[in-house]
C-alpha cells in the first residue's frame, strides 16, 4: 500500500545543499531578534504571540540552525500522533526491537525515545539537537507490564536508544502524545515535531477524522514540510474504506501527495511490547531507508523542509513583529493614562494651593488664633500637616484614576503591573518626608533674612526694637504662601516685620520652593507608578530589527 | 463557549477548600452551615436513607400504574430539596441584577429556566444521552441496548451526524421537542417482552462525536448534553485518555457524577487482564478529574466495561441503567448539579474573603478625621487659652497689668498682639483634602475583602454620600464652633478672686499710707503694723495670682475640651448621616444576598446527604 508522493521536493527553488556561512549568520541574527522579543502584556494575541516566539525558536534552534550547518547529520524522523494511536509500537516493529514502552495504558511514552544506529550517536549526545532535554542513557530493562512507569521527577529528558538494525543516516524520534492529558507532554510533543526533518503522523482508522490530528496536519501543510502519514490499526474487513475514505480528506485538506502508509490492526498492536510482522510496517521502511541511503531522495526531504520552514518565516516573523508592535502600543496607552491622571492631579493641586484650601480646618484655626493663643510652630506643624494631606490626596486620587482606566485597557491586567508595592503608608512617608523638608528650608530662609537683618546696614528697616523671631517669621510666611487669599494679613505682617522688600523677596523665594517641591512630589510617585510597566521592557525597536534581520535573511538565501 | 464555563466551575470548586480552612474566624455563612451539615449528616443518614427507602419499597418498581404510584419520590425530592434551593437562586437573581451585569447572571438564568422546563415536562421518563469520541462506538451501544439496528454504524468517520432518539414508552414527546430531535428520528426498541419490562421510562439520544472535525457536530452535542438527564460516556482503549473528552466535558461535568456512566466499550479488542488495567486506569483518570465513583455504595459515576460488539457486559449496564430509570431521581439529580454549577461559578461574586462590615476602629478614624477636617482640636485648644489668657489677665496684679501695658505699648508696631479686624466667617472652613481621606479610607475599608461588584457598590455610595459632606461641615464649623468675638463665661469664684485681689491691692495701698502717715507725723510711729500689712499685699498679690492660675486650668480645660467636643459630635453626626449610613446600608444589602447565596449551595449539602442514602440503599 505504498503511495509514494512524485512531486516530493517540488517547492518553488532547489537550493544547493552548500549552506553560505552568511545565511548561518543572518540566522542566528534573526533568532537573537525573536529571542529578545517579550510579550508580558495580557493583549490581544499576546498568547498567541508567546506560543509562535516559542515555536519559532524552537524551529531554529532544534532544527533549522543545525541541520544547515551540519547537512550531513542523520535524517531525524519523529514519530507523532494521538493517545492510542500506536506510534511506539511503529517505532518498535521499525527497528524490529522493543526500544520504547508501547502498552494498553495511556499515556504510554512519557520520555521521548531517539534511535539511531551505533555510528550516528555522536550526533545526539551533545547539545546540537533539542538542547533542553537532559540525556537518558541508561535503556530501562524492566519490564511494564501491569505496572506503570515511574514518573521522572523533574526536568524533560530525553532517552536515546542505539540499534543496528535501522540504516545508520537514519534517526526515528518516538514522541509524546499530541493530545496528551498532560499539557506539559503535548508541549513537548510540538516541540520535538518542530526538529523533524520527516514528520511522521500516525492516525487510526477509528480517530482519522478527529479534530486535533488535524492541526497538525494543516501546520504540516502550512510550513510545507516532508510528511509522511499512517493509517494504523486498520481493522483488514474495512481496510479499503477506511483509506479511501481518509486519503479523501487529505486531498481536501490538500496534502494528497503526502505518501500514506497503512498498517493493519493485528492482535499484536495491543499487546504490550509486542512487536507487528516487519511485513506490515515493510513499506514504511523502505521508504525512510530510501531516504536515509540514496543521496538524491535524502536531499529532497531535507531541503524540502528546510525550505518550508524558511519560507514559513517569511510569515510568521512579521506576525510576532505586529505583536511586538501592538505590546508597544498597549504599553503607550498604559503610560499615557498614568501621565493623564497625575496631570490632572496636579492641576487640581495647583489650583487648591492658589484658593488657599491648606488653610482649612485645623490650620485656619491655628491661624485665626495666631498670634495670642497659638505658637508659630503650632501653626506650622499644621499647615505641614494639611500640606501632606492634600499632596496625599492627589497621589491617591491618580491612584484611583489610573486604576479604572487601566480596568478598561486589556494591557492593565499584566499580573506585574496589578499588585502594587507596599501601598499607602510609603506614599504617606515619601510626602511627609518631602514637605518637612520643605518646612526646613524655608526656616532657613527665614533665619536668612533675620540675619540680615541683624546687619547694621540694614537698621532702618526696624526702627525699635529687637530682631523678629525667625519662626514666627517662616509661620508668617508659610502660611502666606499656602494661604491664598484669606491669608493676606499674614503677608501684610510679614512686610512690616521685615520690610516689603525684603517680604516680597522672601515670598518669591518661597513659592518658587513650594512649587519646585509639589512638583517633585508629585512626579516621584507617577515615576513609581510607572516602574512596573517600565520594568517590563516593552520597546518598539524589536518590531524593526525583526523585520531587519528577516530581510537579511532573504536575501542572503 | 467551549470550556470557559466549565473552568469557572472547576477553579470555583478548587477555591471552596482552601477558603474553608483559612477562613476559620468566620464561621457565620458558608463554612459553618457547611460542617454543621456534615455532622447531621452523619446523624442523618441512617434515618433519612430508611426513610427513602421505605419510599422505594413501598413504590413498585416496575410495572403497575406508574402516573399514580411512582411520581411520589421525584415529587418529594423535587419539593423538599430542590425547589427552596431554585427559588432561593431566583431570589438571589432578582436581588443582584442591579449590581450585577446581564451576562454573569445568564448562566443561573438558563438554570432556572431549565429546570422550569424540565419539571413542566413528564417526570416519568429520564433522557439519557450516549456520547463519546468518533468511533468510540456510540451507535452500536445504542443499538445494543435498544435491541435493534436503529442508529447507523459505520467505519466512515464521522458516522452519526444528527441525534437519534429512542423512548422505551410514550409521552417522551414533550421531552424530545425539548431536545429539537426532528419526528424521523424519533424510534422505538425492538419489541421483546423482556425489553418492555425493563428500561421502562428510558429515553436514549444517541449523539454525533464530540471530538470530530466538523464543528457543527460538536455544538449539537454541547447543546443536548445541556438538556439531557444523565449521560453515558462511552470511551475505548484507543481514546479514554484523549485530553479533549477530560478537559472539556468530564472535568467541568465533574459535579454532575451521580447523572454520568462510563464504560469502556470494545473490550473484545483489549487481550487477557488488558482489559482490567485499562478500566482501572480510567477509574484513575476520573478521579483525577474531580469525577466521583460511584463504588462501594457512594453516590458518584457508574463506570463499566462492555464490547457493543459481543454483547459482553451489556447486560450489566442495562441492569444499571433499568435501576437508575426507576428511581426516577434524574432529573432531580441533574438540575440540583447545574444549580451547584451556577452557584459554584458565582461564588467569586458573592464570597467574601473575611466579614463584612464596619469596625469600630474604622468609625472612629473617620469620626477623628472629619473633627480634624472642621478642626475641632485646635478650635478647643484656642478655647481654652482664651479662656486661660482671660483669667489671668482678670486675677493679676494691677501692678503687672500696668507694666505688662507700658511693655505693649513700646513694642514694634508689628510684634504688638493686635485682635484686628473681627474675621469674616470663612468660606471653606471645612479642609476638603481631609474629608476626601476621611471618605476615601473608610469606603476602602468597608469595601475590603467584598467581591467587586459590590466593592464598587461600596465606593459608590461612600462618595454619593460625600458629595455635599464638605460643604454640611462648613456649617457644622460655624454653627457649632466658638462664637468669634464673645467672652468667654467665668465661673463661680471669680468675683472672689478679684475681690481678694482688690483687697490686697488695698492693703498695700493702706499700708502704704499708713507709713506715710507716720513718716509725715499724723501718725504715732509704729512700723510693725504698717510694714505687715505692706509685705502681705505685696507677698499676697502675686500669691493670689498664682493660685488662681492653678484654679483656673481645670475650669479652662473643661471648657476647651466642651468646645472641641461640639465641634466633633456636629461633625460626627454630619458624617455618619451622609456617609457611614448609606456604606452600613449597602453592607447590609451584601449581606442579604450573601445569606441567599447561602441558602443555594447549603440546602444542596443536605440534598447531597439525601442522594447519598438513597444511592446506597
Amino acid at each position: 500500500m505504498l503511495q509514494k508522493g512524485s512531486k516530493i521536493g517540488h517547492s518553488s527553488h532547489v537550493v544547493t545543499f552548500d549552506v553560505r556561512p552568511q545565511l548561518l549568520d543572518a540566522l542566528s541574527v534573526l533568532r537573537d531578534r525573536v529571542a529578545a522579543t517579550r510579550f508580558p502584556l495580557p493583549v490581544a494575541g499576546a498568547a498567541r504571540a508567546r506560543a509562535n516566539r516559542e515555536e519559532l525558536l524552537q524551529q531554529l534552534d532544534d532544527y533549522l540552525v543545525p541541520r544547515l550547518k551540519e547537512p550531513e547529520a542523520p535524517l531525524l524522523a519523529v514519530i507523532g500522533g494521538s493517545t492510542g494511536a500506536g506510534k511506539s509500537t511503529l517505532v518498535n516493529s521499525l527497528v524490529g526491537r522493543k526500544v520504547t514502552e508501547a502498552g494498553v495504558l495511556r499515556p504510554t511514552t512519557r520520555t521521548p525515545v531517539l534511535v539511531c544506529h551505533p555510528d550516528d550517536q555522536h550526533w545526539y549526545t551533545g547539545k546540537r539537537v533539542l538542547p533542553h532535554l537532559a540525556r537518558v542513557r541508561a535503556p530501562k530493562q524492566e519490564t511494564w507490564r501491569g505496572r506503570r512507569p515511574p514518573a521522572r521527577p523533574g526536568g524533560r529528558a530525553l532517552r536515546i536508544e542505539t540499534v543496528d538494525t535501522l540504516p545508520p543516516g537514519l534517526a526515528l524520534l518516538d514522541a509524546p502524545d499530541i493530545d496528551s492529558l498532560v499539557a506539559e507532554n503535548r508541549l513537548l510533543a510540538a516541540e520535538l515535531i518542530c526538529a523533524a526533518d520527516v514528520w511522521v503522523m500516525v492516525t487510526t482508522a477509528a480517530r482519522y477524522a478527529d479534530a486535533v490530528p488535524w492541526h497538525l496536519l494543516r501546520t504540516a501543510k502550512e510550513h510545507n514540510v516532508t510528511l509522511v502519514t499512517v493509517l494504523d490499526r486498520v481493522p483488514h474487513q474495512v481496510a479499503t474504506e477506511v483509506s479511501r475514505q481518509y486519503a479523501a480528506l487529505l486531498t481536501k485538506a490538500g496534502l494528497g501527495d503526502a505518501p500514506r502508509f497503512t498498517v493493519p490492526e493485528l492482535p499484536e498492536s495491543a499487546e504490550s511490547g509486542g512487536l507487528l510482522p516487519g511485513t506490515a510496517v515493510a513499506p514504511l521502511r523502505a521508504w525512510l531507508t530510501h531516504r536515509a541511503h540514496d543521496m538524491g531522495a535524502r536531499r529532497q526531504a531535507i531541503v524540502r523542509t528546510a525550505n518550508g520552514v524558511m519560507n514559513s518565516l517569511r510569515a510568521r516573523t512579521p506576525e510576532l513583529a505586529g505583536a511586538v508592535a501592538a505590546q508597544h502600543a498597549a504599553a503607550l496607552r498604559l503610560t499615557a493614562a498614568v501621565e493623564e491622571a497625575y496631570e490632572e492631579e496636579h492641576a487640581r493641586v495647583r489650583g487648591r494651593l492658589q484658593a488657599g484650601a491648606v488653610l482649612a480646618g485645623d490650620a485656619l484655626k491655628r491661624w485665626r488664633s495666631y498670634p495670642l493663643d497659638c505658637s508659630p510652630e503650632e501653626l506650622l506643624d499644621a499647615l505641614v500637616e494639611s500640606l501632606v494631606t492634600l499632596l496625599l490626596n492627589a497621589v491617591a486620587a491618580a491612584d484611583e484614576r489610573v486604576d479604572e482606566a487601566w480596568r478598561h485597557e486589556p494591557g492593565g491586567l499584566a499580573p506585574g503591573l496589578t499588585v502594587r508595592a507596599p501601598g499607602l503608608e510609603s506614599a504617606e512617608h515619601r510626602v511627609g518626608m518631602a514637605v518637612r523638608r520643605w518646612r526646613r528650608v524655608i526656616e532657613e530662609y527665614a533665619e536668612e533674612e533675620v540675619r540680615a537683618l541683624d546687619a547694621p546696614s540694614d537698621v532702618r528697616v526696624h526702627p525699635r526694637g529687637g530682631a523678629p523671631d525667625p519662626v514666627a517669621l517662616a509661620a508668617l510666611l508659610a502660611t502666606a504662601l499656602l494661604g491664598g487669599r484669606r491669608a493676606r494679613s499674614a503677608g501684610e505682617n510679614l512686610a512690616e516685620r521685615i520690610g516689603a522688600h525684603g517680604a516680597l523677596r522672601l515670598r518669591d523665594r518661597g513659592g518658587n520652593l513650594l512649587t519646585s517641591y509639589v512638583d517633585k512630589v508629585l512626579r516621584v510617585e507617577r515615576e513609581r507608578r510607572l516602574a512596573p510597566l517600565d520594568a517590563l521592557g516593552v520597546h518598539p525597536e524589536p518590531q524593526a530589527e525583526l523585520i531587519a534581520a528577516l530581510s537579511v535573511m532573504q536575501k542572503e538565501r | 463557549m467551549d470550556d470557559d464555563g466549565g473552568r469557572g466551575g472547576e477553579h470555583a470548586r478548587g477555591s471552596l477548600r482552601p477558603d474553608r480552612e483559612s477562613d476559620g474566624t468566620w464561621d457565620d455563612g458558608l463554612i459553618a452551615r457547611r460542617v454543621a451539615e456534615a455532622g447531621e449528616a452523619g446523624e442523618a443518614k441512617g434515618g433519612a436513607g430508611s426513610d427513602q427507602l421505605a419510599d422505594g419499597g413501598a413504590e413498585p418498581p416496575r410495572g403497575g400504574d406508574a402516573s399514580t404510584g411512582s411520581s411520589a419520590p421525584g415529587g418529594t425530592r423535587y419539593d423538599t430539596e430542590l425547589r427552596p434551593r431554585l427559588d432561593s437562586l431566583r431570589e438571589l437573581i432578582g436581588l443582584s441584577r442591579t449590581r450585577l451585569d446581564r451576562r454573569t447572571l445568564a448562566e443561573a438564568g438558563r438554570v432556572l429556566d431549565e429546570a422550569a422546563a424540565r419539571r413542566r415536562l413528564s417526570d416519568e421518563h429520564t433522557v439519557v444521552a450516549i456520547a463519546g469520541a468518533t468511533g468510540s462506538g456510540k451507535s452500536s451501544l445504542f443499538n445494543a441496548l435498544a435491541g435493534t439496528a436503529i442508529s447507523e454504524a459505520g467505519v466512515r468517520r464521522p458516522t452519526t451526524a444528527a441525534p437519534v432518539a429512542c423512548s422505551w414508552t410514550d409521552g417522551a414527546a414533550g421531552l424530545l421537542d425539548r431536545l429539537g430531535i426532528p419526528m424521523r428520528l424519533r424510534r422505538r426498541p425492538a419489541q421483546s417482552p423482556d425489553g418492555e419490562a425493563q428500561l421502562r421510562g428510558l429515553v436514549l439520544i444517541d449523539l454525533p462525536d464530540h471530538d470530530s472535525a466538523v464543528a457543527a457536530h460538536r455544538e449539537q452535542v454541547d447543546r443536548i448534553l445541556a438538556l439531557v438527564d444523565a449521560v453515558i460516556w462511552v470511551v475505548d482503549p484507543e481514546k479514554y485518555a484523549d485530553a479533549v473528552l477530560h478537559e472539556r466535558y468530564l472535568r467541568p461535568l465533574a459535579g454532575h457524577a451521580e447523572v454520568t456512566f462510563v464504560v469502556l466499550n470494545q473490550v473484545d479488542r483489549l487481550p487477557g487482564d488488558a482489559a482490567d488495567q485499562v478500566l482501572d486506569d480510567l477509574r484513575r483518570l476520573l478521579d483525577e478529574d474531580g469525577v466521583a465513583l460511584g463504588e462501594y455504595g457512594e453516590p458518584g459515576a457508574t463506570v463499566l466495561a462492555l464490547s457493543a460488539l459481543t454483547g459482553e457486559g451489556v447486560g450489566e449496564l442495562r441492569d444499571a441503567l433499568d435501576q437508575f430509570v426507576a428511581e426516577r431521581g434524574a432529573p432531580v439529580r441533574r438540575i440540583s448539579a447545574d444549580v451547584d454549577a451556577a452557584a459554584a461559578r458565582l461564588r467569586p461574586l458573592y464570597a467574601a474573603e473575611r466579614r463584612p462590615g464596619l469596625t469600630e476602629s474604622a468609625r472612629q478614624e473617620f469620626t477623628d478625621q472629619l473633627a480634624e477636617a472642621v478642626g475641632a482640636a485646635a478650635a478647643g485648644e484656642a478655647a481654652e487659652r482664651v479662656w486661660t489668657r482671660n483669667a489671668n489677665k482678670a486675677c493679676g496684679t494691677p501692678w503687672l497689668r500696668l507694666w505688662r501695658w507700658y511693655q505693649a505699648r513700646n513694642a514694634p508696631v508689628a510684634l504688638r498682639p493686635r485682635p484686628g479686624p473681627p474675621a469674616p466667617v470663612d468660606e471653606e472652613a471645612a479642609a476638603r483634602q481631609r474629608v476626601e481621606q476621611a471618605v476615601r479610607t473608610v469606603a476602602d475599608k468597608a469595601a475590603h475583602g467584598l467581591p467587586a461588584p459590590w466593592a464598587q457598590a461600596v465606593r459608590e455610595a461612600a462618595a454619593r454620600g460625600a458629595q455635599g459632606l464638605p460643604e454640611a461641615l462648613d456649617e457644622v464649623a460655624v454653627t457649632a464652633g466658638v462664637p468669634v468675638g464673645q467672652r468667654p463665661p467665668r465661673p463661680g469664684w471669680w468675683p472672689l478672686a478679684v475681690l481678694v485681689q482688690a483687697s490686697m491691692t488695698l492693703v498695700q495701698i493702706i499700708g502704704g499710707l499708713w507709713l506715710l502717715a507716720q513718716v509725715i507725723g499724723v501718725c504715732p510711729p509704729n512700723l510693725g503694723v504698717p510694714v505687715l500689712l505692706m509685705s502681705v499685699g505685696i507677698v499676697g498679690g502675686p500669691c493670689v495670682e498664682r493660685a488662681c492660675g492653678v484654679a483656673v486650668r481645670g475650669p479652662a480645660r473643661r471648657y476647651g475640651a466642651e468646645a472641641e467636643r461640639r465641634l466633633r459630635e456636629a461633625a460626627a453626626a454630619c458624617g455618619r448621616a451622609r456617609v457611614l449610613d448609606p456604606v452600613a446600608a449597602e453592607l447590609l444589602r451584601y449581606q442579604e444576598v450573601r445569606e441567599k447565596y447561602v441558602e443555594v449551595i447549603g440546602v444542596g449539602r443536605s440534598g447531597g446527604v439525601t442522594k447519598l442514602s438513597t444511592t446506597s440503599g
